[in-house]
């Protein structure tokens, strides 16, 4: 560490009181229903007058949560198909845009990551209006099409990272050695953007499972997703179940995070 | 994969057949390019090239950077369509083949090893492409290790290999597919100085136990002069002479050629008569030398000559002779048993270079001559580029 010139102090302190109010901003709320989860008391309240498990034995209850767990179910098989589709097609694009410097190329990038700016409910409201033009009922594979549209910019930005770093002369030594492009993507180029690949579907996945706005159009009666019915839950009652829910992903979602780094650097991967 | 020692030395397939135990390298095969152009958008890259590449020898292609050697090569591995001009093995035309079926084997400058495989997995990989089967492929990928001498690596990643290590492994990788060509791209540019002679003494050995013809894209003339049968000398696309390394040195066919490979002095002047078969040439540093050249110069035209600097000697400022010119002395480097004579003549800057006999001389007023037994070679002044 070198240190600082009296000049950049006042900057330095600025950054240190916006990172402590992000931070604050981010963890509190977590924080809270974390705790919220736990209370004595029969509806959502803050601070919680006493500390018991309860809710989360009535949250795993078979029979009184069933309709929690179909939901749940259905979130996971959305999340699980939404990663694998869109991490194909953003494998597919990153390739493409990372072997070609035409403008197209360009072109194509920002057309594949501008779900990251358009609002979800625009794109929700979008996606339910063309399926019907196009008299389509609401069903499970577009659901499935209108979650991959969201979460394939979160996997083309990592595939793209891991892609942009293979060396072109790998392809070429592999084509040169007899291998047909096929073995070429299955021996050398998929081994070698494997982290991108297990980022891109990690991130994939994570989108789809609190995907609000788009479940909200796109989602039937079959396809209860879970956020949709942890809201309807808070709306009718204030149940503390839809908080131990909460806690349960808030901690599967650490799990998982806590094992892809392991597995891929993933935070590294994020901030190059 | 278990991969027991194995003691012969011989190649690959070929150590169970007869022909294999005789010392003679296999017939290779031979190569040509015809005419070969290629443009990038408006540039052209490489600009009519017709090349022959004799069977079991290295052609270098030397030149200065971005004169086109490693297009040219991408082209015959298959990776760049020509747009005009053919390439022909064995004078079977394979420009219709894609890259893995023209029985050209590369190693690219960087090697270009798949990171995540052992060297023995690097080296099967083009004969499990070929769908080889697997006792033959454990065999030959033996085999060709040992011809680089990595047979102890076999397990290592390319990672844990040093930059001669790997560009063994690249060449075993290489001519594991017993290609009839071998490409080389700049191979040793990412080596030390010190390491390039071991490796390039091995890969030529190498190369003649395989018999296999190659071609050697190099920028370094001390590379091409001591690895290659035959050079071409590139420059902007075209190539301006192709001959065995000590012809280009002592005949080079262009001022170009001249000044690239080895070093040379440039002196203008004018043809003042014809002697005989020779040329009595009037220089303008102030000397009437006498050359013989396989060029025809009419009296009266301007010439430009380029002097190797052991052409040259000096002389006591004293001597005059109508051969000699006077010049100043600036500085002589001995190098071992040779001296370097850093010289000028007017706005002319010389480099001579000659046998050691005690002391270097002190800087000061010289002569310089130009020494009866040499053959500098003479152009006309319009090829001065
Ligand atoms: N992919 C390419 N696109 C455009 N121009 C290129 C490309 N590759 C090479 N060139 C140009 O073609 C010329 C020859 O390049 P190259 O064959 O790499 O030369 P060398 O190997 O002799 O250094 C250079 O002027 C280079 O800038
Ligand atoms: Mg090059």
């Amino acid at each position: 560490m070198h240190r600082l010139a009296p000049a950049d102090r006042p900057l330095a302190l600025l950054i240190l009181a916006l990172a402590v109010i992000a931070l604050l901003v981010l963890v509190g709320p977590v924080l809270i229903v974390l705790l919220t989860s736990f209370t004595t008391s029969q509806a959502l309240r803050f601070p919680p007058p006493g500390l018991t498990l309860r809710w989360y034995a009535e949250l795993f209850d078979p029979v009184r949560s069933a309709q929690i767990h179909k939901a749940a179910g259905n979130s996971l098989l959305v999340a699980f198909c939404t990663a694998v589709l869109s991490t194909a097609m953003a494998t597919g694009a990153a390739l493409a845009i990372a072997r070609s410097r035409a403008g197209w190329a360009r072109l194509a990038e920002g057309a594949f990551l501008a779900p990251l700016v358009l609002p979800g409910i625009a794109f929700g409201l979008a996606a339910l209006m063309f399926f019907s033009w196009l008299r389509q009922p609401p069903s499970f594979a577009l659901l499935v099409m209108g979650h991959a549209m969201i979460a394939a910019p979160f996997a083309l930005r990592t595939v793209g990272a891991s892609a942009a770093g293979l060396d072109p002369a790998l392809l070429e030594s592999s084509a040169s050695l007899g291998a047909s492009p096929w073995r070429t993507f299955r021996r050398v180029v998929l081994p070698l953007i494997m982290p991108g690949v297990a980022s891109g579907g990690f991130l994939a996945f994570i989108s789809s499972l609190d995907n609000v706005p788009v479940s909200l159009f796109l989602s039937s009666a079959e396809t209860d997703m879970l956020p949709i019915r942890l809201w309807g839950m808070m709306e009718t009652s204030l149940d503390v179940r839809v908080a131990a829910a909460s806690g349960v992903l808030v901690a599967v979602a650490f799990l998982l995070l806590l094992l892809m780094d392991r597995a891929v650097g993933l935070v590294r991967r994020m901030a190059g | 994969m278990a991969r027991p020692l194995q003691n012969s030395a011989h190649m690959l397939d070929r150590t169970d057949t007869p022909a294999a135990l005789a010392p003679a390298a296999p017939a290779g095969h031979r190569l040509d390019m015809d005419g070969i152009r290629v443009r990038y958008g408006q540039a052209t890259a490489v600009d009519g090239v017709t090349l022959s590449v004799e069977p079991g020898e290295i052609l270098a292609l030397l030149g200065p950077s971005g004169c086109g050697k490693t297009t040219l090569l991408r082209t015959v591995a298959g990776f760049i369509r020509p747009e005009a001009g053919r390439v022909l093995v064995d004078g079977a035309p394979i420009g219709h083949l894609p890259p893995g079926k023209r029985g050209v084997g590369i190693v690219f400058q960087s090697y270009a090893l798949f990171p995540h495989m052992s060297a023995a997995e690097n080296v099967a990989y083009g004969l499990e492409a070929r769908g080889r089967p697997k006792a033959e492929v454990i065999r030959r990928v033996e085999a060709a290790l040992a011809a680089v001498r990595m047979e102890g690596f076999a397990a290592r990643r390319p990672r844990a290999l040093s930059g001669g290590q790997q560009q063994r492994v690249a060449l075993a990788r290489a001519l594991a597919i017993e290609p009839a060509i071998l490409l080389l791209d700049e191979p040793f540019a990412a080596l030390d100085r010190a390491l390039r002679l071991d490796l390039q003494l091995e890969i030529k050995r190498i190369q003649r136990r395989f018999g296999v013809t190659a071609v050697l894209v190099t920028h370094d003339q001390d590379e091409a002069m001591s690895m290659a049968d035959r050079m071409a000398v590139m420059r902007g696309g075209r190539v301006e002479q192709v001959d065995a390394p000590a012809t280009v040195y002592d005949s080079p066919a262009t001022p170009f050629v001249a000044g690239f490979v080895g070093t040379s002095n440039r002196l203008h002047g004018r043809v003042e008569a014809r002697e005989g078969a020779d040329y009595r040439v009037r220089l303008d540093v102030g000397a009437s030398v006498i050359l013989a050249s396989p060029r025809g110069f009419a009296v009266g035209e301007r010439v430009l000559l380029c002097a190797r600097p052991e052409h040259l000697a000096l002389r006591d400022a004293t001597a005059e002779t109508p051969e000699s010119w006077p010049a100043r002395l600036r500085i002589s480097l001995p190098l071992g048993p040779a001296l370097v004579h850093d010289v000028e003549a007017g706005a002319t800057e010389l480099k001579l270079h000659e046998a050691r006999h005690g002391q270097p001389p002190a800087p000061g007023p010289v002569r310089v001559a130009l020494l009866p037994t040499a053959r500098p070679a003479l152009f006309p002044a319009g090829d001065d580029a």
